[in-house]
């Protein structure tokens, strides 16, 4: 979680604006602190007077130059401050260089420090954004207290790569980095509203409370969807959810789910394509998809049925399987491999006329895979709707 | 004592609630179709058909049941109308006076204005989705009440109570579940005479239900087993038993395994299994995998003694950005189902299938989007073949529009019934608020029976749909989203 304290340095800090050409002007100043005196004396400004480069650049020696110093807070979220870091390197002779100027680079050749520079000196050797959670804050105060970053300025702050990992967004994720160092590091770059975009409608976790308050930080959007979320997600992520029903809760309720898990009357397309009720004969035979995790045979499909007139009621109307003259003769295959599509029309009484051991034809509907004892311990009134009291002990 | 007063207080302090959401969903749809109706004739007057097979004078194919003085067939019904509205309301309460108590409800009232019925989900008028107290610290959870809890075996409903314990730190997660359970695929008890229309061996009593799961998630991947059992309590006997365990792996960036795999321990045989490979970056969405299906059926009915067979089938699908602006996707499936072991000499039904899709999008202007697609699937029963397009305005106004079409051509494999449909229709959306969106939706199927028989009835019809979606609530949450985040419940865009 480290992340959000990079994001700030790299936005604001490390971006260099040298309108003044430093190399151009070498002969002219010996020392950085001639022009730059606030760097090293607390009565002084860190900006030249205006009137000092004018006294060249007046038309006539050089050509005019209009240049005022910053009079606005500079827009950064870096607790860095020259002075301190002036009277805490005294001992290191050619501080000024040492950020400003790349190795090996004549003097005067400046630019705005290196941000790997301010972490060997602070002792963290990895790369900027995977500084350790507890890193952020050496370098960052928090975003509340950034006043003068804009929106812009938020949402431009780089995500670390922390926050690419698969399980991020799980409890375990950014939910276990939260609960160790959500001060220090996530409040570098977030507030409570960012964390409101998911953690809302219930109340929130106990680190969201420890974040300060911040409207900006919504300029980061929390709710980009994973990279698992691809194409055709929806017929895929069962899965997902099956593995880890958490993970989803970060940015889901439940009322998410029962949208297409507990359809009602009127809904409209939906999960399923325009023009599916068409198509659903197809899909349902070789059931794409399990229909029974949304679908209820009965309440739905047989009762949709029943009003549409494809249903049987007590007689078999085997005519509606009009292109094989012979269907009820030879059903079996088609009902073991779509027994569901069956159900959705039939009830088990239709079946009972030639499958009962106690009356009829007697055709006996057990097929591969059937276990008659195991199912005979596990509910032997079933058994018995077609064995009666004989039902057969092997 | 103390019991008694924090129960008091518990339900008491919504009156108090700090937080709450709100969210009302109405809907309403208006239709209108032709069914069928059951004839008969008596034998005496059929007639030979173009096939041979008797027929009525007019040409109905007719079914002579063996040794009947009568004929049955189906002729054009009337045309029934229906007019469903369904009011949702999703309600969360919380900052109740306990630091992690929650109260969450989802409900539902149906109606449908022709008293027709005419699609299911009107009956019975009032229902209950979701109802229950939770109470959640860092470690555990505990919820009371009706829930649907979602795992590998399904989405589990019932009405009792439930704990799950965690540790954050190691990723583990442990839950205990249980109570009495509905209804597979609604929020429904098995009693529930809405259940079964045709109503045989339908339950006296509700099953009890048992519920337990652990599950572990780590940044590698994620694991989780599910163990449930339903016992019918007037008899103890078993309605369902299973276990199911899924999981995910994921080895490298862009890169994981998922998989599944549910066992039924009342019947002795796998259930439905999968395994894919999925490949995710930002401009390619890929996955390859295997499955196998196998339908569940309770021990309440007979079905599963029927030994229904599964299919495997291999899949893969791909989705690519090939401009910045434009999206390509392909998927397919073949399947094949094992051996029913039935000797049928007069009837052979397809025992193998595919499915495929092609699609394309493209947003060539920022509130421009153009979507087309083909799909053809072919199998046992039915088989399929299809064209759709959309194009969808929606600027950065509160307000969106769909024009779509689709072309369909479905033979099936048991029925004449072959016939050719096109669809087209609009949808259109407005939010003249926050936390209010209205939706409209026109659709028109046009359809061309190619029946060989005078039984080519025209299902030709329009559906229209209105929708109405009002969010309000309070909280902390809310109150601090700048407007564009406080559209819907919980701060979450339009759903």
């Amino acid at each position: 979680m480290i992340a959000f304290l990079g994001l700030a340095l790299v936005a604001v800090v490390q971006t260099p604006v040298q309108g003044f050409d430093h190399f151009q002007h070498k002969a002219l100043f010996p020392s950085c602190t001639s022009c730059h005196a606030g760097a090293a004396r607390k009565d002084a400004s860190l900006w030249p007077e205006p009137a000092s480069c004018a006294a060249c650049h007046d038309g006539t020696i050089e050509k005019t130059v209009v240049w005022r110093p910053r009079s606005t807070a500079r827009r950064t979220n870096l607790r860095f401050d020259h002075l301190q870091h002036a009277t805490a390197a005294t001992n290191q002779p050619g501080t000024c260089a040492g950020c400003h100027t790349e190795v090996g680079q004549p003097r005067m050749v400046v630019r705005g420090p290196v941000v790997q520079r301010c972490l060997d000196c602070h002792g963290v050797r990895v790369a900027h954004l995977a500084a350790p959670d507890s890193a952020c804050s050496t370098c960052h105060v928090a975003l509340v207290r950034a006043t003068a970053l804009t929106r812009r300025d938020v949402a431009d702050f780089p995500a670390p790569p922390s926050h690419a990992a698969a399980n991020f967004l799980s409890r375990g994720g950014h939910g276990a980095v939260t609960r160790v160092t959500v001060e220090k590091s996530c409040a570098t770059c977030h507030a409570r509203e960012f964390c409101y975009q998911c953690h809302a409608g219930t109340a929130p976790p106990r680190a969201v409370a420890w974040l300060s308050s911040d409207p900006r930080s919504t300029a980061i959007a929390a709710r980009a969807a994973p990279a698992s979320h691809g194409d055709n997600f929806a017929d895929r992520h069962g899965h997902e959810a099956a593995s880890s029903t958490t993970r989803c809760a970060g940015c889901h309720v439940r009322a998410d789910c029962l949208e297409c898990h507990r359809p009602n009357a009127a809904s409209g397309a939906g999960y399923h394509p325009d023009g599916f009720l068409s198509r659903h004969p197809a899909a349902a035979y070789a059931r794409e998809t399990s229909c029974s995790d949304c679908h209820n045979v009965g309440a739905f499909c047989t009762s949709c049925h029943t009003r549409a007139g494809l249903v049987a009621e007590g007689v078999l109307r085997s005519g509606y399987h009009d292109t094989r003259q012979f269907f009820l003769a030879g059903h079996g295959q088609a009902a073991r491999q779509g027994l569901e599509s069956c159900a959705s029309c039939h009830a088990e009484r239709d079946c009972l006329p030639c499958h009962s051991a106690v009356g009829g034809r007697r055709f006996n509907p057990h097929g591969p895979g059937f276990d008659p004892g195991r199912l005979r311990r596990k509910n032997f009134e079933m058994c018995t709707v077609c064995h009666g009291a004989g039902v057969p002990q092997r | 004592m103390k019991r008694i007063l924090l129960a008091g207080l518990v339900i008491a302090s919504p009156l108090s609630a700090q937080g709450y959401r709100l969210r009302l969903d109405t809907r309403f749809q208006a239709i209108g179709y032709r069914g069928l109706e059951l004839d008969s004739i008596a034998v005496t007057d059929t007639v030979a058909g173009p096939s041979g097979g008797p027929a009525t004078p007019d040409g109905f194919a007719v079914r002579c049941p063996s040794g009947a003085p009568y004929c049955l067939f189906f002729r054009p019904g009337s045309v029934r109308h229906g007019a469903p509205f369904v009011a949702t309301g999703d309600l969360a309460l919380w900052g109740l006076g306990v630091q992690g108590v929650s109260v969450h409800a989802t409900a539902r009232a149906a109606v449908d204005f022709t008293g027709a019925d005419a699609l299911p989900g009107t009956d019975p008028a009032l229902q209950l989705i979701n109802g229950y107290v939770e109470y959640s610290t860092e470690r555990a959870t505990a919820r009371a009440g009706r829930q649907q809890t979602m795992n590998r075996l399904g989405t589990i409903g019932f009405d009792g109570a439930g704990l799950t314990v965690r540790d954050g730190r190691r990723g583990l997660e442990a839950s205990l579940y249980g109570g009495w359970g509905l209804a597979r695929g609604v929020a429904l008890p098995v009693t529930s005479p809405a259940l079964n229309p045709i109503d045989d061996f339908q339950p006296a009593r509700r099953q009890l239900l048992l519920g337990a799961a652990a599950g572990w998630a780590g940044r590698q991947g994620d694991i989780r087993v599910d163990y449930l059992r339903e016992v019918d309590p007037r008899s103890d006997y078993f309605v369902s038993e299973r276990v199911g365990a899924a999981a995910v792996v994921r080895p490298a960036p862009a890169w994981s395994l998922t998989g599944g795999a549910d066992y039924d321990l009342a019947a002795g045989w796998w259930g439905s299994a999968e395994a894919t490979v999925g490949y995710t970056v930002r401009s390619v969405a890929a996955s390859v995998g295997a499955r196998r299906y196998r339908p569940h059926f309770d021990l309440w009915t007979i079905w599963g003694a029927f030994s229904p067979v599964p299919y495997q089938a291999i899949q893969a699908q791909v989705a690519v950005h090939a401009m910045p602006r434009v999206q390509l996707r392909a998927r397919g499936e073949r399947y094949r189902f094992d051996d029913a072991e039935v000797e049928t000499p007069l009837v052979d039904v397809e025992q193998s299938g595919w499915r495929g899709e092609l699609g394309a999008t493209a947003s060539p202007a920022p509130a421009w989007t153009f979507d087309a697609g083909y799909h053809r699937e072919f199998g046992p029963g039915a088989a399929s073949v299809g064209t759709r397009a959309s194009v969808t305005y929606a600027p950065e106004g509160p307000y969106a529009v769909t024009l779509h079409g689709a072309s369909l051509d479905r033979p099936l494999e048991l029925r004449f019934s072959e016939s050719v449909l096109h669809l087209y229709g609009i949808d259109a959306r407005v939010e003249p608020r926050q936390g209010l969106r209205f939706e409209l939706g026109a659709v028109r199927y046009a359809e061309d029976r190619r029946r060989p028989d005078p039984a080519a009835i025209d299902w030709g019809q329009w559906r229209v749909t209105l929708r109405a979606i009002l969010a309000i609530g309070s909280g902390e949450d809310l109150q601090r989203l700048p407007p564009a985040r406080r559209r819907m419940p919980g701060g979450r865009a339009a759903r």
